[in-house]
């Protein structure tokens, strides 16, 4: 393996493993702040059960996330340094606002989130949490202006080998931004809910805290089922406005065809890069010209052959990672298709079928997530700023026994904490909501004294809210 | 404007350096500890602050990424291993400190992965702080390779960096505690802080045999090292004096030996960039040479710039709340009951 591919590797493990946390945990910060808003008004003691177990799931994928993403930031020139030396005038200061507008706002308020409750007013309790969800949007955001740039680069100059900012607004709202910002968004709500909407139905099926686990699914299929359509709309507005016009290469790859002339869609296929043919392809008729909007079956799509040899993206990697995403979001459109059926009938709360497979699909959103960004990512090569700045000019001249130790060194990390991280959430899960019902434990931490002076200060002036 | 920005690195580095400096020597304290629930104690101590600690390093990572973005292509490959090494550490490390957060009775691995990972973290740090001596050869902006060589001198920045976190943690240890835990934080203070002298002074003395010796040829730096240099000695010595005071007699003994070291942390890091500015990495990459364009400048400075009063408030904030004594087991359970509900479950 070649230096670059080690580099590669190293990145999309760190990038995929840290995206796994923010998968869950932007949505679901949105969720609790949800939640929170609807205990304040009603005073339901579910609505504050629902909030405290949810919490508990946010509370570790929150700092991992942050651990793991705190990492990626140096990758940048530690295994990019060409990449960091070019584009840091244009990526540095979007990262950078990132950090002062997202990283410190959490730090900031991420306390009184999670140990605040029970000595801090509702409103402070409230502001508390919307302030850590802005935190989280605007943490999306700033990534998705950097890596749009990157996508479809506008607002630019070249001046001495650096892309220099000319227009700082057309360098942060580029075309790639305007569709892929709003697909992030609604799909890490999406992936949250359908997670919720897992664990939820384990407590139907297991017939605990059914309060609880009827309100939680009730609203994270409900969220979902309203989403997913328009996410479809999205995608395909992605597709047509962004990957048509500006990133064809990328569109070719991912619809897994070499020549032109193929009006169905494939469903299947082993691409062989360098013979430039699929070793094995299903291919469903008519489809392709379906999904081009034509449906008279005539429209055939593209093929990749349209691209250059040299400017490829690596078919399987790009076709694979969007037909995870596609099949995923099948099974989540089923799964809200079920559910909204269920609902009218009534039985949303008891059919166990319905459940088992809900339960079943609980990690599903997260998978179409990072199938997501590996068509993404993968379909942009080879280059790593689209058209501008290839991957293999932009990477570090390192030793290769470095970058092996650093690969090697990450994986064995990565791969320990992410067993302890779900080995986290099934002992959560097991454990129940049942200790988080105000009503058995009203306060959950009696006695808490971090500190005197400001403490006492802070725990008199906000009256101790039940 | 270059210079504002440069110092805007600085002082990112200078918070990095005394906030995290203070978690990593309590973690490295903590292979020292034998006592379970002290032990536990300097663990929680850490634990409310280590995260918001940690983005002083990222926004010095950011800040120079788009400020000096030519620096940032070289100095990271030039310290790939002490940095991914760093990184490593720091994962291992907030990975153990969360998990040991929600167990009431964290296995012992778990522990000894945090302590170790302080350390290590500690000492990678010095050792990349110390690779910065040594040439990289830069050919159009683009990171080619070093001098190779015994890496003699990173070693001894390490460790003595390692033992300057050790003192700055048992300094803050001895602010935030009280009764056993005071005592042990005074004695081994007092014995860390003297070898972190002895250690400060060894890596003065040898940095004139690297690739970067200090530059004291005009006056003004002369007089402006020295004077910091002074300034860092004398924090040293009241820290070692107070250490072994007790607040009974002295009414600041809690507060100045971590006082005293933040001084010396401080003024030594100045110091050093007293001697080598404008040079960033030898031979020839100096802040001119390595900054980012007018318009990325004015929008750090703007976008970037105008938030770190805030952040400093923030900041100044979190540590707020969790301001005072630090009490013992009360907390700990407290806290821990907190984050998993333990008390009425198990």
């Amino acid at each position: 393996m070649s230096l670059i591919d080690l580099s590669r590797w190293q990145f999309a493990l760190t990038v995929c493993f840290h995206m796994t946390f923010p998968a869950i945990t932007v949505g679901m910060s949105v969720f609790l702040c949800v939640i929170y808003a609807m205990y304040w008004r009603t005073q339901k003691p579910v609505y504050l059960q629902m909030f405290r177990f949810w919490r508990r799931i946010f509370a570790v994928g929150f700092a991992l996330g942050v651990v793991a993403g705190a990492v990626i930031t140096f990758q940048m020139g530690l295994n990019w340094g060409v990449f960091g030396a070019k584009t840091g005038p244009i990526i540095g200061p979007i990262i950078g606002m990132e950090v002062v507008t997202a990283f410190f706002v959490e730090a900031g308020f991420i306390g009184i989130m999670l140990y605040g409750d029970g000595r801090v007013r509702h409103i402070t309790m409230f502001a508390a949490t919307v302030m850590v969800t802005i935190g989280t949007i605007l943490s999306s955001t700033w990534i998705l202006a950097a890596n749009s740039w990157m996508q479809t680069p506008e607002g630019y100059a070249v001046k001495n080998g650096q892309y220099v900012p000319t227009d700082w607004a057309a360098a942060i709202f580029t075309p790639a931004f305007a569709w892929r910002y709003p697909h992030m968004i609604v799909a890490v709500l999406i992936s949250a809910s359908i997670f919720i909407a897992g664990i939820s139905a384990y407590y139907l099926i297991k017939n605990r805290s059914r309060g609880f686990a009827r309100r939680s699914l009730s609203i994270a299929l409900g969220v979902a089922a309203l989403l997913l359509p328009v996410q479809l709309l999205i995608g395909d507005g992605l597709a047509g406005n962004v990957d048509v016009p500006y990133q064809p290469s990328k569109l070719e790859a991912l619809e897994g065809n070499w020549q032109n002339g193929n009006t169905g869609w494939v469903i299947f296929a082993i691409p062989d890069q360098a013979e430039a043919r699929n070793i094995v392809q299903i291919s469903v008729p008519w489809l392709g010209s379906a999904i081009a909007k034509d449906p008279t079956g005539k429209t055939a799509t593209p093929g990749l052959d349209n691209t250059p040899v040299n400017d490829r993206p690596d078919m399987a990697a790009t076709f694979w990672g969007f037909r995870a995403m596609f099949f995923a979001s099948l099974f989540m459109f089923a799964t809200v298709f079920l559910s909204v059926v269920l609902r009218l009938r009534g039985r949303l709360w008891e059919s166990r079928r319905f459940h088992k497979y809900v339960l079943w699909t609980t990690p599903i959103g997260i998978i179409a997530i990072l199938g997501g960004w590996v068509t993404s990512e993968a379909g942009r090569q080879p280059w790593v700023v689209f058209g501008l700045l290839r991957t293999s000019a932009a990477v570090s001249k390192l030793a290769p026994d470095a970058v092996v130790f650093s690969v090697i060194g990450f994986s064995l990390i990565y791969l320990v904490l992410l067993v302890a991280y779900i080995a986290y959430i099934v002992h959560t899960v097991k454990i129940g909501p049942e200790r988080d019902d105000p009503r058995v434990n009203p306060d959950l931490a009696p006695g808490l004294e971090i500190d005197t002076e400001p403490a006492t200060a802070f725990a008199n002036a906000e009256e101790v809210a039940r | 404007m270059t210079t504002i920005w440069f110092l805007v690195v600085l002082f990112c580095l200078v918070m990095y350096v005394v906030f995290d400096g203070y978690d990593l020597g309590i973690g490295t304290g903590t292979l020292f500890e034998r006592d379970a629930s002290r032990k536990r104690h300097m663990i929680e101590l850490v634990a409310t602050g280590w995260d918001g600690n940690e983005t002083w390093l990222i926004l010095m990572g950011v800040s120079l990424w788009g400020g000096f973005p030519l620096a940032f292509g070289v100095i990271l490959p030039h310290l790939y291993l002490p940095l991914i090494i760093t990184l490593f550490a720091l994962i291992v490390r907030g990975g153990s400190i969360e998990l040991i957060s929600q167990t009431r009775n964290p296995p012992a691995i778990l522990t000894w992965a945090f302590g170790i990972a302080s350390l290590v973290a500690a000492f990678a740090q010095g050792f990349a702080l110390g690779e910065l001596t040594s040439a990289a050869h830069v050919v159009d902006g683009a990171y080619t390779g070093s001098d190779g060589g015994f890496p003699w001198y990173p070693i001894v920045l390490g460790i003595t960096v390692a033992l300057a976190y050790t003192a700055l943690g048992y300094g803050y240890l001895k602010l935030k505690s009280e009764g056993q835990l005071l005592d042990t934080a005074a004695r081994r203070g007092g014995i860390v802080a003297l070898f972190t002298v002895i250690f400060g002074a060894l890596s003065l003395v040898s940095i004139a045999w690297t690739d970067a010796p200090l530059n004291l040829g005009t006056p003004g730096r002369a007089v402006a090292f020295w004077a910091l240099i002074a300034f860092a000695i004398t924090g040293g010595a009241v820290a070692a004096v107070n250490f072994r005071r007790r607040t009974e007699n002295h009414p600041t003994a809690d507060l100045l030996p971590f006082a005293g070291l933040v001084v010396t942390a401080v003024t030594t890091l100045l110091a050093f960039t007293v001697a080598h500015y404008p040079v960033l990495v030898p031979p020839s990459l100096t802040v001119t040479s390595a900054a980012g364009p007018y318009n990325t400048l004015v929008f750090l400075l703007v976008g970037i710039g105008l938030n770190i009063p805030l952040i400093i408030f923030y900041h100044w904030f979190a540590h707020r709340t969790f301001g005072g004594k630090f009490r013992g087991p009360v907390t700990h359970e407290s806290r821990t009951s907190v984050l998993t509900g333990a008390s009425n479950e198990r």
